[in-house]
This record gives structure tokens, C-alpha cells and sequence, in this order.
């Protein structure tokens, strides 16, 4: 390089973490070594680096030594990095002159028995951030402005709430769901534990507020198609889907003043096809034109194009004022450009049948705690009258079994987590025949009991007090009588250490949840990573559990992991407060780690371009050739590029191809010369 | 291989040739008609049974049932056997050691002090599974090779814990309503009868016939009561062992709590000699607890 650089001045700080560190290595031993490191004019340690006077070492080691580059050996960078950038810069220097060592959990904590090896790798480890840090450059952040607005995907009663704050906050809010209506399983539900409040009654007002409010524009029937950008400046493509209805505004825009659904159902009313109604998991009848149920949001009716037969009778019945119906309507794509997304979209059971000992979808009393929601709902299809499915007659013994599918390391269709609401709505199930059917006695198998939240323990009381009898263990089998449709539970007590055979009329599996399966599609779209079992990953489960590794996208809801209807909507107030703050802010900074082309060596191969994974990357003609452009904004500093491009012309800022050999050399030449 | 027949190493297990003899001649002889043949395992121990001996030490019942493989192994062909036990054993064993190279290492330390090392070089199989099985046999073939059709016998089918169990090691699906052996069972004209607690065990397995006696025919005598119920003409199995719980164990129910079925067993081999024309002198049906002839009278 032509310019001179300057003499490396460096700062080291040993930290001892309390005894985190300093109760298995030789804090003493790894200070002096460091002092006798090529460019190191000051160490020196401290009982918490990342403390008050800790921070003020480093500001005032600057200012005394004049140093140009500082190095910490501590903990984790994902724990502390900013803190003592934070503190570099006070002291007057750019704060990318900061190189951190991880003493604490890549080697105190793993080698917490052995005292001499733990020091000398930490000597190692000095040495190598020590040598970086002789040739870190400044840096400077860039900048990004955020479009003023905001897109959520699902509109369960997490991307809901979301969706209301968002839009309570001033900004321009894009809801999508890709069924009719919004209102996700929470609308499927009868009550809500523990205060047993009916889940219509406290989800439709936020389903009207979602519905009338001017900030959200609400896309129902619609699906993300596509996602392209970067934080503050998305592009999702909606698309949406064909509907067979037109709304008033659609109507208009079509130049039918006064027209569109408005929801009267004469259409349904003459539709010769028959359908199972999916929301009623197939136990009542739906027309091929369809509503889901009375308190749908918006109003508007769908046509099933699957099992439509385009007879008309339905475009006849709707009339020559509305004119509504559209049966030749196709999908329609819209874009629209968002500063921050959220994701919502939520759950779905386990295909439970698989797990065959209990014989779902083989026994005709065996119903899931979802069908249970429905069979005793006033709204449901028996109109809140609980009856078995075999004969119509009101069951008197019914079977919980908790845990099905749940806390299960036996594979197949078997979840090893706990799926977290299934124990308090079998609870609240329980209640729910005591107060509907004399004399019904529920049987609760469970494993164990997990009421976790608030006034939970206490509604757990109640159940037992009201009579519900509780019996701890696993359901080996289920069988039928044949004659009878009755069923015969097999299960241990554990209690009382013995098998135990007991027949029931009914039986309602508490059945396991598992991410949707469009999932992997949405969350490969927006860059989201996943978990071991297939929830959307956040960032940090305890530190950001709405944000994501992608800057600009938060999740809410079950989506995330396994939660209760409160949690749901708590991270969802999180998740929006947390997708606002760019929006509010009008600016993001992007860390300056992005790959820089230098044209000079540039070939223009091209080659780099498919590599990215993001998609930063781009051939632009520049002085009348061909050279690769990084979008600044988009790179994440991966190297992928830097390390593939034959010519050596893409420098990785902050971890440029000398600063890494300077590491290795470090590491290997144990400090002496090349 | 000879022409088009199916050549494996013939894994005879214990209780069949000394108890019902009539399972080992059924298998040679009606294998032969589908395109199978059982060659001799020359030098075969036990499997060995694994309750008695997998419940005492693991590594014994590992060690023999590898030396039963190798043989196998040095015949270079797959093993076919007629016993849920063996099944159990000389499969699961080849399963665990093809999959565990800790274990593996440890059962050829002690093979080779008699010159042997177990290789993974061979699958093991159940004739009824390659009975099954559309690539070798399948029920249509099965079908064809009848000349006596059980028509107007209903049969009621016991699988067997050690065939189906633990469902997550084993490759026949649906382990908890499994209905091939019914499928087969079809083919040769029977009706195969759906029962309660079909899946139960028969009570023998697990060393449990050879602890506990009682608890092991109360499980038998519940298996019956629920057989009985839907009328089965005779009770149908893969496994010898559970042939003998239900078959001797008919008659010591009737000693121990005064309970009488009189349900012929038969193993699935039999049936399928039976149905081949094979006689019941060939099969030695003589040799069984229970007087066949009530059945044999409904199908000859």
C-alpha cells in the first residue's frame, strides 16, 4: 500500500469476569505476556471490564498513551462488543480500532479444570487479537433511510395486535392473510383459560379495529409472494389471490357505484355444491361459496374455485346492483415497498393420527382438542351441544390425554418439546363438561401439569376441586368396542405404580403442534434461519426475541415457539415496538463489514455475482468496462465473494485477507517474524 | 443362486424343530413353491432367546447371535427364520452391530477366539416377510401356489411383540394395526377375523412364561377370551413360541383356572402347507396341544 501506516500503539485489558475467568486461568501471567507483544505499550486488567471504571481504563488509557488500536480479552463479542467500541470511541478513536478476545467462553468455561493449558490458550488468544488489531483501519458506518412503513404477514391475533400498534403508531401498515378472513386459531376457539372469557367476544373487537383502521390497508386471501431488499427498504410482492368476490372498493374501482359483497349470503343460499367446512375441520357443510362463520372480518364471501362449478346461480342470485361475483376473476399481484416486516403465521397440529395407538381419524370418538373447541361452541356445528361423533349421545366419561405428541423423543410425527397451552385448555375442557353435562366426569392422563402464568395454578385448583379426576401417565393404547363405539383407554398410574384400564365414551387428544408448512418457503423468503425442530429462529431467546439475524424482520406468535394466547400478543406488542424503532428513527447504520471491489483488480468475471447470498452483488460498466458493484446495504459481510474471486479484488472490510494471515501467523509462528 | 429360486441360509431356532417339527418341514417344503429356498445353517446355536439371555447379559446374547450371522456371512446369503425371538435377536443384533462400531469392535474381540469377525455383509429376514415381500414373493404368488383354499375358516392373526417391536427399529410401518400377515392369510382363502386387543401380547415372551407362569396365562387367557368372541375357527401365527403359549397353554389355563377354548394354532406355516395339500401327518399336527381336527374337518 502507498500510504505510510502508522506505528501500531496498542492497548490490552485482561478481564477477570469476576471468577468466571480469573478462577481458571492466570489473569497475572496472560497481562505480562501481553506487554511483551509486538506493538503493546500498556496491559493491564480489571475485576469487570465491561463495568463503569473498567470502560473509563480503556478512555483514559487512550488519552495517556496515545494508542491506536485496543484489545479486551473477555467474554463473548455477541455479549460486549459495543460496550467497549462504545468505550474506544470515547476515547477519541474510531471504534473500529477494537479487537476482542474470548477468554471467557471459548476457553475459561470449557477448560475450567486445567489451569495451565487454559492460560496458554489464552496467551494465544491475545496474541492473535493483538496481532489484528496492528492493522485495523477506521470505518465508517453507512446510512440508510427507512421507507414509513410496515408489512405483517398473518393476521392471527399476533399479527393483529402487531398490526394495530404498528398502525396505532403512525405507520402505514400492510396486514396479509392468506385465508378469507383474519382472526387465525384464536377465532376457532370457545373460551379462553383462565378466566374462561369467550375468545370471539375479546378477539372480534380487534378484528373490527384491525378492519377500520385507516393506517392498515388489510389484504386478506393474499399470500407473500416474493421479497426483495434490505432493512428500511423492502419489496413484497402480494399476491392475491382470486376470490370470485369483489369488496365495495373493488366494485367501484370497476365502476359499479354502490356495489360489491356486502355480505347478505343469498349467493350461499342457492350454491347447489356441498363442501366440508374447513374451519369446522370438516363437521358442518360449507357451499362453494362460502363464509367461515358469522363474525368473519372483512364480511365478504370467497368462492371455492376447487369445487366451484360455475353454474351462476349464485352471480343471479347476487343481482344486477351488487354485481359481486366475478367467477372469471384470476390472481393479481401488487407490490408495495416496507421499511420493517413482521412475521405471524402461527401453527398447526401434528397429523396425530400417525401416532396409530391412539387411533385418531380410525375411531370415530377420538377427536383432537381443536375439534373439542368447535363441538362445544355455541357458534360450532352442534350449536355448543357436545355429542360424540359415533351416535349423537352426550358423553359422560370423556379421556384427556395431554402430551399427545408432545414431550416425545420416539420420532416420527412425535415433538421432544412441550407444546406449552395444551395442559389449560384440557383443563379448561374439563371444566367445560362439568358445567355442560350432569354428571360428566373428566379423566385428565397427563404426564405432569404445566400451569405456568398468571391466576393458571389457581384455575388448576379449581378443575380439581370442581371433581376432575387426574391420573399421571402416558396413554399406552386406545381401543374400540365395535359394538359400542366406547373406548378403552390403557395407561399406567404412576402413582400408584400399577396399569390401569379405563373405558370412556370419548377421548380428546391434546394434540402436538408443529410449525406450518408453508413456513420453510416464508421463512426462506424474508432470510429467517429456523430452529432444531422447524420454529422460526430469533435472534437471542433471552436478549432479542423478536428480532431476527435479519435486520428489518421481527416475528410474533407461535411461529416463533410454542406459547399461550398472552405471549402470543406480548411479543407481538414487542415485535411491533421493535419493527418501529427504524421506522421512527427514519435511518439505519449498517455495520461497516461490507465487501468492497476494487476496480483496478477487478476482471469482471462475474463469477463472485451467484455466489452472494443475499444477492448484493452486480456486473456495472465503469469507465467503459465490465466490474462487480457491491450494494453496500444489502452485504452482510460474510466473505463468500472475497474468498471466491480468483483475481483477489474483493476486500472484506475489517477482515481483510493481511488481517486474517497476520491471525494465522500469529497463531502458528507463536509471535516470532514470517 | 439356482435358476430363479431365492437362496438363503435357513435359521432354524429352537422351539420348532424340537416342539412343532411340523413348522420346519412346512417352511422347506412350501417356500420351494414360491421361488424360495432354505438352504441349512451349518453349526447354528440358539439365536439366542432374547429374554432369557438379553436380560441377564447383553453382550452374551450380542456375541452369539453375531457368531449366527457370520455363519451366514461365510454361506454369502441372507438368513430367513420362522421364529418372532430369533427374529428379534439375529435381525436386531445385525441392525444394533451394522450401526454401533463400538459395539461391533467388542463382539469381533471375542469372535475371534474362534476365528470368526462379523462383517455386516448380510440382511436378515422373516419367511413371512418374504412371503410378503412383492419383490420375492408377494400375496398374489402365495395365491397361486394353493390347491387346498381354506374357504369358510375364520382365522384369527397374532403378530408378535418381537416382530413388531420397538416399532421405531423396525421397517413394516404401521406397527400398532399392522395387516399384512391378515393379507396373506386372505390369500389363502380364510377369512382373517378382526379381534379386540388384537396386538397384545401372548403372554410367553420376555422370559416371562418361564418366571411368572400365572401372570403369563392370564395374559393368554384374556388373548382367548377376546378370540373367542368372534368366533375364530383357529388361531394363526409366526412364531413358535407364541404358537406354544397359546397352544400348551390352552390346556394349563384349563388346569389352572378352569377355562376351556379348544381354539386349534397353528403356525402360518402350517396353514400354507395346509393349503398347499400337504397333509396333517406331514405337518405332525399330532404333535400339537390342541386336537386340529375340528379345523382340518371345516377344509379337507
Amino acid at each position: 500500500m502507498a500510504e505510510a501506516k502508522e506505528e501500531p500503539r496498542i492497548g490490552v485489558f485482561i478481564c477477570h469476569c469476576g471468577t468466571n475467568i480469573a478462577g481458571s486461568l492466570s489473569i497475572e501471567e496472560v497481562m505480562e505476556y501481553a506487554k511483551t507483544l509486538p506493538g503493546v505499550i500498556v496491559a493491564d486488567e480489571y475485576q469487570y471490564m465491561c463495568s463503569t471504571p473498567g470502560q473509563k481504563k480503556i478512555v483514559e488509557a487512550i488519552a495517556e498513551h496515545n494508542l491506536n488500536g485496543i484489545v479486551v480479552a473477555a467474554c463473548s463479542p455477541r455479549l460486549h462488543e459495543p460496550t467497549f467500541r462504545t468505550a474506544t470511541q470515547e476515547g477519541g478513536l474510531n471504534k473500529f480500532r477494537f479487537e476482542m478476545a474470548n477468554i471467557r467462553d471459548q476457553n475459561s468455561w470449557v477448560h475450567m479444570h486445567d489451569w495451565e493449558g487454559a492460560t496458554a490458550k489464552a496467551k494465544d488468544q491475545v496474541r492473535i487479537a493483538v496481532a489484528k488489531a496492528r492493522m485495523l483501519e477506521d470505518l465508517i458506518p453507512k446510512s440508510v433511510p427507512v421507507e414509513h412503513s410496515a408489512l405483517v404477514l398473518g393476521g392471527g391475533v399476533g399479527g393483529m395486535q402487531a398490526a394495530l400498534d404498528l398502525a396505532g403508531a403512525g405507520i402505514k401498515t400492510y396486514l396479509i392473510e392468506k385465508s378469507p378472513s383474519i382472526g387465525g386459531r384464536m377465532s376457532q376457539l370457545d373460551k379462553t383459560f383462565p378466566t374462561l372469557d369467550c375468545s370471539q367476544c375479546i378477539l372480534t373487537p380487534k378484528m373490527v379495529d384491525v378492519g377500520r383502521h385507516p393506517n392498515i390497508e388489510l389484504y386478506t386471501y393474499a399470500e407473500v409472494e416474493n421479497v426483495e431488499g434490505y432493512i428500511g427498504n423492502f419489496t413484497v410482492t402480494i399476491r392475491k389471490k382470486a376470490r370470485g368476490v369483489l369488496s365495495p372498493d373493488e366494485a367501484e374501482a370497476r365502476g359499479i357505484i354502490g356495489g360489491g359483497c356486502n355480505g347478505c349470503g343469498d349467493c350461499a343460499e342457492v350454491c347447489p355444491v356441498i363442501k366440508p367446512n374447513p374451519f369446522e375441520f370438516g363437521m358442518a357443510p360449507r357451499k362453494a361459496i362460502y363464509i367461515y362463520h358469522p363474525q368473519v372480518m372483512p364480511l365478504q364471501f370467497t368462492v371455492d374455485f376447487d369445487s366451484c362449478v360455475k353454474c351462476g346461480l349464485c352471480v343471479e342470485a347476487c343481482g344486477e346492483e351488487k354485481k359481486a361475483i366475478d367467477l372469471d376473476m384470476v390472481d393479481t399481484f401488487e407490490e408495495v415497498k416496507v421499511g420493517t416486516c413482521i412475521l405471524a403465521i402461527g401453527y398447526d397440529l401434528i397429523p396425530i393420527e400417525e401416532k396409530t395407538e391412539w387411533g385418531y381419524k380410525r375411531y370415530d370418538n377420538v377427536i383432537t382438542g381443536l375439534e373439542f373447541e368447535r363441538l362445544i361452541c355455541a357458534s360450532g356445528p352442534t350449536g355448543g351441544k357436545l355429542i360424540r361423533p359415533s351416535d349423537g349421545q352426550i358423553p359422560k366419561k370423556v379421556g384427556f390425554v395431554l402430551c399427545a405428541g408432545s414431550r416425545d423423543n420416539t420420532g416420527g410425527v412425535a415433538k421432544p418439546y412441550c407444546s406449552r397451552f395444551c395442559c389449560m385448555y384440557s383443563l379448561k375442557h374439563a371444566h367445560q363438561i362439568m358445567e355442560k353435562i350432569p354428571g360428566a366426569v373428566p379423566y385428565i392422563f397427563y404426564m405432569d401439569i404445566r400451569s405456568f402464568g398468571k391466576m393458571y395454578e389457581e384455575f388448576y385448583y379449581r378443575i380439581q376441586n370442581e371433581g376432575a379426576k387426574f391420573i399421571r401417565g402416558r396413554v399406552a393404547n386406545i381401543l374400540e368396542d365395535p359394538s359400542t363405539k366406547n373406548l378403552t383407554v390403557f395407561t399406567e398410574d404412576t402413582l400408584l405404580g400399577r396399569p390401569l384400564s379405563l373405558e370412556m365414551d370419548m377421548v380428546v387428544l391434546a394434540a402436538a403442534i408443529q410449525p406450518k408448512p408453508e413456513a420453510e418457503r416464508i421463512r426462506q423468503m424474508f432470510g429467517v434461519s429456523k430452529s432444531q425442530d422447524g420454529w422460526l429462529l430469533e435472534a437471542h431467546p433471552k436478549l432479542n426475541p423478536c428480532g431476527t439475524t435479519t435486520a428489518g424482520i421481527y416475528l410474533a406468535g407461535v411461529c416463533q415457539g410454542p406459547k399461550d394466547i398472552p405471549d402470543t400478543v406480548a411479543q407481538a406488542e414487542g415485535a411491533a415496538s421493535a419493527a418501529s424503532i427504524p421506522i421512527h428513527t427514519g435511518e439505519v447504520q449498517l455495520e461497516p463489514y461490507f465487501a468492497i471491489c476494487m476496480d483496478d483488480l477487478c476482471a469482471g468475471c462475474g463469477m463472485c455475482v451467484p455466489q452472494c447470498p443475499y444477492g448484493a452483488l452486480a456486473l456495472v460498466e465503469k469507465n467503459g468496462r465490465q466490474v462487480m458493484e457491491v450494494t453496500e446495504a444489502k452485504c452482510k459481510g460474510c466473505g463468500t465473494c472475497g474468498g471466491f474471486c480468483p483475481g483477489g479484488a474483493i476486500k472484506m472490510q475489517h477482515f481483510t485477507s493481511p488481517q486474517i494471515c497476520a491471525q494465522i501467523d500469529a497463531f502458528l509462528l507463536e509471535g516470532g517474524e514470517q | 443362486m439356482a435358476g430363479n429360486m431365492h437362496q438363503y441360509a435357513f435359521f432354524l431356532g429352537c422351539i420348532a424343530p424340537n416342539r412343532y417339527p411340523g413348522c420346519e418341514a412346512a417352511a422347506i417344503k412350501t417356500s420351494e413353491k414360491v421361488g424360495i429356498e432354505l438352504l441349512p445353517l451349518k453349526g447354528a446355536g440358539c439365536c439366542p432367546a432374547p429374554g432369557a439371555f438379553g436380560a441377564i447379559d447383553l453382550n452374551v446374547w450380542y456375541a452369539l447371535a453375531a457368531r449366527n450371522i457370520v455363519l451366514a456371512e461365510q454361506m454369502n446369503m441372507d438368513i430367513a427364520l420362522i421364529c418372532n425371538g430369533c427374529y428379534k435377536s439375529i435381525w436386531e443384533v445385525n441392525h444394533i452391530l451394522k450401526h454401533n462400531d463400538e459395539l461391533r469392535d467388542g463382539v469381533n474381540e471375542v469372535l475371534k477366539e474362534v476365528d470368526m469377525e462379523f462383517k455386516g455383509s448380510i440382511d436378515v429376514w422373516h419367511l413371512a416377510e418374504l412371503y410378503y415381500d412383492e419383490k420375492i414373493c408377494g400375496a398374489k404368488k402365495l395365491a397361486a401356489s394353493v390347491t387346498r383354499p381354506l374357504t369358510g375358516t375364520k382365522i384369527a392373526v397374532h403378530y408378535g411383540c418381537h416382530l413388531m417391536k420397538p416399532g421405531k427399529e423396525r421397517h413394516f410401518g404401521d406397527t400398532e394395526h399392522p395387516m399384512w400377515i391378515d393379507e396373506l392369510v386372505a390369500a389363502l382363502g380364510a377369512e382373517p377375523v378382526q379381534y379386540r386387543n388384537k396386538m397384545q401380547c401372548c403372554g410367553a415372551g420376555g422370559g416371562v412364561r418361564g418366571y411368572d407362569i400365572t401372570h403369563a396365562l392370564d395374559i393368554t387367557n384374556e388373548k382367548m377370551i377376546n378370540i373367542r368372541e368372534v368366533g375364530a375357527d383357529a388361531i394363526t401365527e409366526v412364531c413358535p413360541f407364541c404358537q406354544l403359549q397359546f397352544d400348551r397353554g390352552q390346556i394349563e389355563i384349563e388346569e389352572k383356572f378352569g377355562q376351556t377354548y379348544n381354539i386349534p394354532v397353528l403356525h402360518f406355516n402350517e396353514l400354507l402347507g395346509l393349503a398347499q395339500g400337504m397333509s396333517p401327518q406331514e405337518l405332525a399336527l399330532d404333535l400339537h396341544g390342541i386336537d386340529c381336527k375340528p379345523f382340518l374337518e371345516k377344509i379337507l
